[in-house]
């Protein structure tokens, strides 16, 4: 940083509306906003690399040029770094030759020294120097050998490629998740600003100047900070990549599902990316009320976990058995039991829960339930996460899910069946849990082959968060949607909620029944629906944290 | 080209620190701290600092001016990359710079860089001399273009030696005739004078809280009242379109009032009017020949009266 | 003999205080300078005509004047002294013969504006006059003039020297300020101007040398003495740096509107042109070269060498007669550009580089038909979208030797028999990479 620039001035609902005059047509926007803001707002889109929406203003790119007028009649200025002002004149490329040449000539600009990567590129497909070029550029190359590129690099990693051509930095370890790639890098300065305004840890910089510039860490030490994948979403480019997801899927076999984080209480907003039934990495979503457009190191690798240690079965007393058996015997043994201690799971959705209500409700005092964590709370990192690993804690107490698991513990000895939801208390905390082995039958329904399926008599699987419909309230009253993707490990694997219908026999056919239930205890859910819960969620009336 | 070597073996920190920090250059370098009111405002010096000691800048001193001045070690690493004269590998003992920019070109830069290229048997991209006596480096405008083609060896410009020192003189720029005096009196000294005795990379640090004797160190303090209060200027009388006398005039942005003052004939002036400090001009009735001023007055206080002016016909 | 505002000191020993005072310096610090309000002195400047003497030429008094009186943060005065624009030497000399002369103005521009701290940015190279300012600014704290209550006034002011490490991107005013505070030299996005929000977020003013040292003259001798020299809108003298194929470069204070001739050729001045003159640099490398044609008409002061589109700028003369390759000049300049580049924007990163290595392979007989055309529309493109003037000052020459000179440069060209070869390399096949 140089300098004291401040982040965007972005649109809000109640931003007061002024009109000014974009290509020779008057149209309101909203007053005092960055001026690439207040286009996008009436449907232009201005081509940028430097500029975001969660980040300081730099104004070094100088892709997303306009004309405005100014004290010398109309002229090129940054649209990052325009203000609104009632009454202004613009001119995008629409209407102005000179704005089509600038931002043109930007492109050759950046292509000039940029090295021919995109066949071994991770970012293909959805790079910025790829869509900007097809958006402003297309210009023809030129170009030749006898010119030559300057290719950026730090000193210690530019080298001589088998053609003796003088090349920069390409594909280094700067650290335990990411690769830098010195040579793609358009300076554009995004992660040096993350780094230091968003991750409070000033670790990348650009080094030198001219186009021997180039961007780096400090010789030697590594990019290593519970947020440093970020950089590999905000690089325009294929400079930043992500280690654990080099060479794995072009981007553009990828479908994407909408869900929010499970790992934390905030609930960062993410979309899982998957293609043959198999997730392949996990995305930001942007919500600016929630994580703005980061998630942490954790959230984003726990794709992985989805596809490793599934328990994609059921497995009675050890052994193996089918599925739809293990649920039967499940349902019989609570049919038949004198008391069953039923464990809730803020890890679970609202439907879920609901679905395990509904089943202690239809069993009377036959069926006790149980809830709450074992888990240590942690501070909230002011960038993503509340540091609460219960994600569904908030819905789980507006359901009225119990936090009394230490009760249970004390009263083991009162019941004959233990029923543990997608709730790995074993891991949490084993010796509390050891208690719970005199209960003689022990039903785990889990998704994973965890330590509290190890001690289980008889386990279920279930699907995984990723691969479920429902809803989650975070630690700020809202209510999110969670997205099914379709990854799970057996197509034969089933929503908690579901198994817990089969097992109670209440009879629902979708989450919706589960939904419905829940928002008979919860009033704040009344009159309520997914659609209009919408992609970035509601804060639920009166819920306060 | 710029100083910026391609493969060095950097020392380790245990090398480095010992060396850096000793009393004389801590205390060096807190002075130098004093004078910004934030500490990272003496990264620039404190790099100097840390070169003018070791003879040049490896990543450990980076680290160590980065820690003084409270900044991250990458933006020191980075800000030391972006200046051209930190030095990022040991040169010669003497540090020969040519300027190869437009004046000195048209005045034969070239043909003395080619000449002590060949004399010195290395190229002009900063590289060392096998014997390490000495380092070439073409560079940009020196600012010294009258006396084109410049060099500077070390900190010191030098067209020539006069009277046994390096030296340029009026007029007298660099030849190959005058290059190879100038090596010949540096191998000299080499030989007379084993170490090159260290330069004070920050030309004469004044020692006192701030660096000078009188002075009071960082401060973002803010400067006491001092001036006195700010008077009406160049107060005019003129007539408006219907007949109505009218005065302006020039006055500071801080005035808080304008006093008004009349006077006919001899004698005092007297107060007619007191207006708001955001005035600039007056109009009313006022006889011919009336002598008006202006007093402004600000929170300082009532500043001297303006000039006098005439109410014209 | 024309009247001397900065220079008439040279060669005296000015550098000692006590020579300085007997030739009559530091004597505005006196009820001179003590008497006047803020407001009154910044009048006074607008009134002498001052325009800064680094370059732009912007109203120094009305640059003083858009700094805020009453906000509470410290203001900041700033020296440029990084003299870096190609050709121009003037405010080195300055420092070394004059350096009391700087710290009067230094103090005058203080008591403007109510400046506490000040920095004199001192290019890195420039060892020697730092060392002289340093001598000096001690000696002015040894006689009261500079600390706690300057010659008996509540008036108090500290000045520190700042050594730069080789940027000549830091002459620009807020890559100066970003290096002072500790950054890499690179320019700002304006507004916030440096009158408002500068150096460590206050308000700031920065002024060349040059300029600075003009107004202990002024305070003594008045602004209309001042203004009645030079011309109407151009007023006072300036400090020509001149070089080249001159007979006697050298450091030149002359009345601005003196005619470029006189300088060149002058008795007073450089007594001579060395050989026939085929152009002449008027305002420094950014500025356009003149045709000594063009040069015969031309007057040295800022409206008249606008007229002839070019600037006066830092007032750094470069003549260079018809011995002299005109390409071999611009390719100097290109590199320069390119190195100097800070890098910051994509036009001029990208651009200084890439033009200079296609002028790089004309010059070495690789060119081809098309290349000068293709210099040409770079250089137009990072002229007008970059974050500050460095891609325009790499523009200007570029565009005004090919344009004025463009037979030397087609006659580089045509030395290569391949010149019509098409663009692309002769080796180039489609998959030729993966062979």
């Amino acid at each position: 940083m140089s300098n004291s620039y401040s982040k965007p001035i972005l649109p809000k609902p109640d931003t007061k509306r002024v009109v000014i005059n974009v290509d020779g047509a008057d149209v309101e926007v909203p007053d005092g906003t960055n001026l690439i803001e207040a286009l996008k707002t009436i449907g232009i889109d201005t081509p940028h690399f430097c500029y975001h929406q969660d980040l300081p203003v730099a104004g070094n790119c100088r892709q997303c040029m306009i004309e405005t007028d100014g004290p010398r009649g109309m002229g090129l200025a940054i649209a990052c770094y325009t203000p609104v002002r009632a009454g202004m004149k613009v001119a995008t490329d629409r209407s102005s030759e000179k704005v089509k040449i600038a931002r043109k000539s930007v492109m050759e600009f950046l292509l000039a020294n940029h090295p021919l990567d995109c066949p071994i590129c991770d970012k293909a497909g959805e790079c910025t120097l790829q869509d900007n070029y097809m958006a402003a550029g297309k210009h023809e190359s030129r170009m030749r050998d006898d010119i030559g590129k300057q290719y950026k690099g730090s000193p210690e990693f530019r080298h001589e490629d088998s053609k003796g051509q003088e090349r920069g930095g390409k594909h280094i370890d700067i650290g335990p998740r990411v690769v830098l790639d010195q040579e793609r890098c358009i300076l554009c300065d995004r992660c040096t600003r993350f780094m230091r305004d968003v991750a409070g840890s000033e670790q990348l910089y650009i080094a030198a100047r001219g186009d021997h510039a180039f961007i780096g860490t400090f010789p030697g030490q590594p990019l290593d900070h519970e947020y440093d994948l970020n950089v590999t979403d905000i690089c325009p480019v294929g400079a930043l990549t992500g280690k654990h997801f080099r060479f794995q899927q072009r981007v553009w076999m990828l479908s994407k599902t909408e869900t929010v984080a499970p790992d934390d209480s905030l609930g960062a907003n993410i979309t899982v990316e998957h293609h043959d039934d198999q997730a392949w990495r996990i995305m930001p979503r942007r919500n600016p009320d929630v994580n703005a457009s980061w998630i942490s190191n954790a959230t984003r690798l726990q794709y992985r976990r989805l596809s490793e240690d599934r328990l994609a079965s059921g497995s009675f007393r050890g052994t193996e058995v089918r599925l739809a058996d293990a649920i039967e015997r499940a349902g019989g043994l609570v049919q038949s039991a004198r008391k069953v201690a039923l464990v809730a799971s803020g890890h679970l959705t609202i439907e879920d829960n609901a679905a395990i209500l509904a089943m202690a409700g239809a069993f009377g005092s036959r069926v006790e339930v149980f809830g709450g964590s074992w888990l240590s709370v942690g501070a909230p990192d002011g960038i993503a996460r509340s540091g609460d690993p219960v994600a569904n804690r908030m819905g789980c107490k507006l359901l009225g899910v119990p936090d009394n698991l230490d009760d249970l513990v004390r009263r083991a000895g009162e019941f004959d069946v233990l029923v543990v939801v997608g709730h790995d208390l074993w891991a949490a905390d084993s010796a509390k849990a050891a208690a719970l082995e005199k209960i003689p039958e022990r039903i785990v329904l889990a998704s994973w082959h965890d330590a509290t399926v190890a001690k289980s008599t008889l386990a279920v699987g279930v699907r995984a968060w990723a691969e479920v419909r429902g809803t989650m309230v975070n630690c700020q009253g809202r209510i999110q949607r969670l997205n099914a993707a379709p990854v799970a490990p057996s197509p034969d694997l089933e929503p908690v909620w579901q198994v817990i219908s089969k097992m109670g026999r209440l009879d629902w056919s979708s989450e919706l029944d589960a939904f419905r239930f829940a928002q008979s205890r919860i009033p704040a859910l009344a009159g309520l629906n997914y659609r209009t819960i919408g992609s970035m969620g509601r804060i639920l009336e009166g819920v306060a944290p | 080209m710029s100083h910026h070597p391609v493969h060095v073996v950097q020392p380790a920190d245990a090398e480095i620190l010992p060396k850096l920090e000793t009393p004389a250059v801590i205390s060096r370098l807190e002075e130098l701290i004093r004078r910004y009111p934030v500490k990272r405002g003496a990264l620039l010096q404190a790099l100097w600092l840390a070169q003018e000691t070791l003879g040049w800048l490896p990543n450990a001193a980076i680290r160590w001016a980065a820690l003084k001045c409270e900044v991250s070690p990458v933006h020191a690493y980075g800000v030391s990359m972006f200046y051209t004269m930190y030095k990022k590998e040991p040169t010669g003992r003497f540090f020969l710079q040519i300027c190869q920019n437009v004046s000195c070109h048209i005045q034969g830069a070239e043909n003395v860089i080619v000449h002590a290229e060949k004399v010195l048997g290395v190229a002009s991209q900063g590289g060392n001399t096998a014997d390490g006596l000495f380092t070439l480096l073409r560079v940009e405008c020196l600012g010294a273009c009258g006396n084109g083609p410049v060099m500077q060896v070390n900190d010191d410009f030098a067209t020539d030696v006069v009277d046994g020192e390096l030296a340029m003189p009026d007029g007298v720029g660099l030849t190959t005739e005058r290059f190879d005096r100038i090596v010949a009196w540096c191998r000299a000294r080499a030989v007379a004078i084993p170490t090159e005795p260290a330069r004070d990379s920050l030309g004469g640090m004044l020692v006192g809280t701030g660096g000078h004797p009188g002075a009071t160190g960082a401060t973002s303090a803010v400067q006491g009242i001092y001036a006195p209060p700010a008077p009406a200027l160049g107060l005019g009388s003129s007539r408006t379109e219907d007949g109505k006398v009218k005065l302006s005039w020039r006055a500071a942005p801080e005035t808080t009032t304008f006093h008004l003052e009349t006077r006919s004939g001899s004698g005092e002036f007297a107060a007619l009017a007191s207006l708001s400090g955001k005035d600039k001009e007056w109009i009313g009735e006022l006889a011919v020949g009336t002598e008006v001023r202006l007093v402004a007055e600000s929170a300082v206080g009532r500043a001297k009266p303006s000039n006098i002016a005439k109410v014209v016909a | 003999m024309a009247t001397l505002t900065v220079t008439q000191n040279f060669g005296k020993g000015a550098q000692d205080i006590g020579v300085y005072k007997s030739l009559g310096g530091y004597s505005s610090l006196s009820s001179r300078l003590f008497d006047l309000s803020q407001f009154e002195l910044i009048d006074l400047v607008m009134r002498s005509g001052l325009r800064g003497r680094g370059g732009a030429g912007f109203p120094t008094g009305m640059k003083w004047s858009f700094v805020p009186r009453n906000s509470g943060k410290p203001v900041y005065l700033v020296v440029n002294a990084d003299e870096g624009e190609p050709g121009t030497f003037k405010d080195h000399r300055l420092m070394l013969e004059d350096p009391h002369r700087l710290i009067e103005g230094m103090i005058i521009c203080g008591w403007a504006l109510g400046v506490r701290t000040a920095y004199i940015y001192v290019r890195g190279e420039f060892l020697p006059a730092i060392e002289a300012l340093n001598a000096a600014v001690k000696q002015a704290y040894e006689a009261g003039l500079l600390g706690k209550n300057i010659a008996g006034t509540s008036f108090c002011m500290d000045i520190y020297v700042h050594r730069g490490a080789g940027a000549y991107i830091c002459g620009e005013e807020t890559a100066l300020i970003n290096s002072l505070e500790g950054f890499k030299g690179q320019p700002r996005l304006k507004p916030p101007f440096p009158a408002v929000s500068g150096a460590f977020a206050s308000p700031t003013c920065v002024n060349n040398v040059e300029t600075l040292m003009a107004l202990p003259w002024i305070l003594e001798n008045g602004p209309e003495a001042y203004a009645k020299m030079g011309t109407p809108k151009s007023p006072g003298t300036k400090v020509f740096s001149v070089s080249g194929d001159v007979k006697r470069p050298g450091v030149y204070e002359a009345p601005l509107g003196t005619p470029l001739m006189e300088i060149l050729e002058g008795k007073d001045y450089c007594q001579g042109v060395v050989g026939t003159l085929k152009g002449v640099i008027p305002g420094g490398s950014s500025s356009p070269a003149l045709t000594a044609e063009e040069a015969k008409q031309a007057n040295l002061d800022y409206e008249a060498l606008a007229g002839l589109k070019t600037m006066l700028g830092s007032g750094a003369v470069v003549a260079f007669n018809t011995t002299r390759s005109v390409v071999g000049m611009l390719a100097s300049l290109t590199r320069f550009y390119a190195h100097e580049s800070c890098g910051q924007c994509t036009p001029c990163r990208e651009g200084t580089g890439y033009a200079d290595r296609i002028l790089k392979t004309v010059v070495s007989g690789h060119g081809r038909d098309g290349d000068l055309e293709q210099i040409l529309d770079l250089a137009a493109n990072f002229t007008s979208s970059t974050i500050c003037p460095l891609g325009a000052a790499d523009s200007a020459p570029i565009i005004n030797f090919i344009g004025k000179f463009r037979s030397e440069f087609d006659a580089v060209v045509a030395k290569n028999p391949d010149r019509g070869e098409p663009r692309l390399s002769k080796n180039f096949r489609p998959g030729a990479f993966w062979e």
